[in-house]
């Protein structure tokens, strides 16, 4: 918060939710088709199967393509677009794991090396060198994913670490073995659903059949155990987080569509995958991609419920999507929450109006924008002032409820009692608040805010 | 500047001593740095090479595939070292990204534009076809990236000069500092990829290789190396110049701590020219070509050093009020060590039988 503010009309968390996806639906596959290629080669030289090692052989250079060039750098990605959108956020979570990072990068050695090792090793070594670098690539995948999902889960659920500070505390968190399994699956059906192509590029009849049976078995395979993940996973969950997105009536309505679409993208990719699997001479390749974006969907969706049910915090119970801290809120009630965001301060010349829009731009535009996704100016559209001024004397009033200990239950903030269970409480002082109302009316008449942007 | 502009320190504890962060800083960097150079030096003379330059082709082809595994390597060697630096001087690194967000971001699509752009020419150098432009193409991509990773770095180290780039970004570029801090690194890249390419020409000549080819990559590399060594020793001494007084005050005074580094890696590269100019017949004296490599390397090193100890000196009027506590996490940090020992150990083991077990005549290949 107390960092320069990066404007995006389509806001950061978009722009997050968009490298995160794009990058996981190559990640995964990574360490799915690590498994699915070394079980196919290793079938292949058991057999002496040419059609199983030409499966593997296409697909490693599908492994390569995406994996090794684009999986890393979407990797980095998301570091970076963590870094810029959520400063302080990214800087808690290296100070808390650097130590698990580091060993996940030292996992990454490995699993590049044995990548680009064993595609140029096709031809040139003996099959059972050539067997060990493929499980070895497996190996290290797998395990960058064991540590990165004790980080990933963490900051839905950080559990004891909120009272202990320990690392095994944070990693070892309430979800962290449900999403495990659920991505285990994840990569294994993704493995089919990508190798399909590579199994349906098989000339031979009879060959193509069997590999596109076999593929098949990975995604149903994998489409089961990712089920059985994800159901373990939302039980998992805290009653609070629970609440934001399943029942009749979620308390986030776009998060249960989204869990809906969720189990139906995975419904019917496991419908085309026992198609696939019952009749691998009908299979062809339009319905292969189908089966990969509903894939893609079912996964998707899944990532943008995880990171949704998080609202209104990044790291729940610690700290807000704003970079604020539960611990900081009663403090900046008093100080105001300009004497931290300084960068923000500096854009203000005193005015109402223009005090009022650096708090917004401290507090309210980590998710908001002002014309365009989640638009302030829609969102004030409607109410009269005093309304308005009730709006924000209630989301001020919540931070009580977040410090006094009056909405806790087992250890967690119970969200699901406040007015706005998705919104982190407003902080300041009245002077600044007062300001951030002055600023909102502006926007429902553009010419004073033209004015004084000019 | 208001001092308040710089972001507060992150109230957790630092999970291990300092001095750790920064070693493991230094050495990741220093590894990160060899494959960069190679990157970097690699796609322009891949980029500018003559077509009728004997051993052209030769020349395209190693350093296209050598830059297959290189480019995965600087990106998984950036890492570390990106992960370090943010745990000791995240707050003043997050602002200067966040101040060049678009640039920062953006490096990531040029970088993987370069990337699919290095398989291109590989599989088109492979199939007996010509790769110029797409070799041009991605010698740009990363003389961008580069650019943009000096300018984010010249301006995480001077809060004093955020204001003027949070108004206008391009201001980032007009430090008197960035086209010689620049220069210094695209130079020492095309010296490193020309020696390693004179190095593995002289190599191959010895075993299999075309010799009249041999030649040519080798005379190219060093001729390379030797122009751009020249080239640099002069840029390093416009770099030295164009810091801010203060700064280059504080270095001088810095006594051996500064001085050594900078003094020795000045000679040494004094040195990489003199071997450099006594090559006359690279085939012939491929014990000068090692010396020539190994000259380089100890320059590379010693930079490392000075450019580290350059960013302390710039940034501590910035930290004289810095209190950061340490609670080291000894579990984790003996699991990561563990870790690191086990998965260089097994890369090691798989290249090594790799290279060793090969099939012998009739036997069946994977």
């Amino acid at each position: 918060m107390d960092y320069p503010i990066w404007d995006l009309s389509m806001g950061g968390g978009v722009l997050i939710a968009l490298v995160a996806i794009t990058h996981v639906w190559v990640s995964h596959f990574a360490v799915g088709g690590g498994l699915a290629i070394a079980i196919v080669e290793t079938l292949g030289v058991r057999r002496n199967d040419p059609a199983l090692r030409s499966l593997a052989r296409r697909s490693s250079q599908m492994l390569i393509l995406v994996s090794t060039v684009f999986g890393a750098i979407s990797g980095v990605g998301i570091w970076v677009t963590i870094g810029l959108v959520q400063p302080a956020a990214t800087s808690s979570l290296i100070h808390n794991f650097v130590w698990g990072w580091a060993a996940e990068w030292a996992f990454f050695i490995l699993e590049v090396a044995t990548a680009l090792l064993y595609y140029a090793t096709w031809d040139k070594v003996r099959p059972r060198t050539h067997l060990l670098i493929i499980w070895l690539y497996f190996f290290a995948a797998y395990m960058s994913l064991v540590i990165i999902q004790g980080i990933i889960s963490f900051m839905l659920t950080p559990g004891k670490w909120l009272e202990t500070g320990s690392f095994w505390d944070a990693i070892f968190n309430p979800t962290y073995f449900p999403g495990l399994v659920m991505r285990t699956g994840i990569c294994v059906l993704l493995a089919g659903a990508y190798m399909m192509f590579a199994a349906l590029r098989e000339p031979g009849g009879a060959a193509r059949a069997s590999l596109v049976r076999l593929m098949a078995g990975f995604q149903v395979a994998g489409g089961l155990v990712a089920y059985g993940g994800y159901r373990w996973w939302e039980n998992a969950l805290p009653e609070s987080v629970r609440l934001i997105f399943l029942g009749g009536s979620p308390l986030v309505p776009a998060l249960g569509a989204t869990r809906g679409l969720v189990l139906w993208s995975l419904a019917a990719f496991m419908l085309l995958a026992v198609f696939a699997w019952v009749l691998p001479r009908a299979q062809r390749w339009p319905v292969a991609l189908i089966a990969l974006l509903a894939a893609f969907s079912f996964f998707g969706a899944e990532e943008r419920v995880r990171e949704g049910v998080r609202k209104p915090f990044v790291i729940r119970d610690f700290m807000f999507s704003n970079g604020i801290l539960v611990s900081e809120i009663k403090d900046l009630n008093q100080r105001g929450i300009l004497s931290k965001a300084t960068w923000a301060a500096r854009e203000s010349d005193g005015t109402p109006v223009s005090m009022g829009r650096a708090v917004y731009r401290a507090q309210c535009q980590a998710c908001h924008t002002v014309d365009g996704y989640l638009s302030m100016r829609q969102l004030v559209a409607a109410p009269d002032a005093d309304t308005l001024g009730l709006i924000l004397e209630v989301l001020q009033g919540q931070g009580e409820g977040y410090t006094s200990g009056a909405h806790t239950e087992k250890g967690h903030i119970a969200t699901q009692k406040l007015d706005y269970p998705a919104m982190p409480p407003l902080v300041g002082t009245a002077e600044e608040i007062a300001a951030l109302k002055a600023w909102l009316l502006s926007l429902q008449s553009p010419a004073k805010e033209v004015s004084h942007a000019r | 500047m208001p001092a308040s502009l710089i972001p507060a320190v992150d109230p957790a504890a630092l999970p291990g001593p300092p001095w750790l962060f920064h070693v493991l800083w230094v050495i990741t960097f220093l590894i990160h740095l060899v494959f960069v150079n190679m990157v970097m030096g690699g796609s322009l003379l891949a980029a500018l090479v003559g077509r009728n330059r004997p051993g052209a082709r030769e020349i395209q082809t190693f350093f296209v595939e050598a830059n297959s595994w290189a480019i995965s390597f600087a990106i998984t060697f950036g890492i570390a070292p990106l992960l370090f630096m943010q745990v000791l001087f995240g707050r003043f690194f997050y602002t200067a990204t966040i101040l060049l967000a678009w640039w920062w971001l953006g490096m990531l699509v040029i970088l993987t534009l370069g990337y699919y752009l290095n398989y291109i020419a590989k599989f088109r150098l492979k199939a007996g076809k010509g790769a110029r432009a797409v070799l041009v193409v991605e010698a740009l991509c990363f003389l961008a990236i580069a650019g943009i990773q000096v300018a984010i770095n010249v301006l995480h180290l001077q809060p004093g000069r955020w204001e003027s780039v949070a108004q206008q970004t391009w201001a980032a570029l007009l430090d008197p500092t960035f086209a010689p801090r620049y220069l210094h690194f695209v130079l020492a890249a095309v010296a490193m990829a020309g020696v390693t390419l004179a190095f593995v020409a002289t190599r191959r000549a010895s075993t299999t290789g075309d010799r009249e080819a041999c030649l040519g990559m080798a005379r190219f590399g060093l001729r390379a190396a030797f122009l751009s060594t020249a080239l640099n020793l002069a840029d390093g001494f416009w770099l030295l110049l164009a810091l801010p007084r203060e700064v280059l005050r504080a270095f001088m005074r810095g006594g051996a701590a500064t001085m050594i580094p900078l003094s020795a890696g000045i000679l040494v590269g004094v040195l990489l020219l003199v071997v450099l100019s006594r090559i006359t017949d690279p085939l012939t004296q491929a014990k000068e070509v090692r010396r020539a490599a190994e000259a380089l390397g100890a320059t590379v090193v010693l930079m490392v050093l000075t450019r580290h100890e350059l960013r302390d000196i710039y940034l501590a009027p910035w930290r004289t009020s810095e209190q950061v506590t340490v609670a080291t996490q000894w579990g984790p940090l003996a699991l990561f060590l563990v870790m690191f020992v086990l998965c260089v150990g097994l890369t090691v083991y798989a290249i090594v039988r790799a290279v060793k077990d090969r099939p012998g005549p009739g036997e069946a290949a994977a």
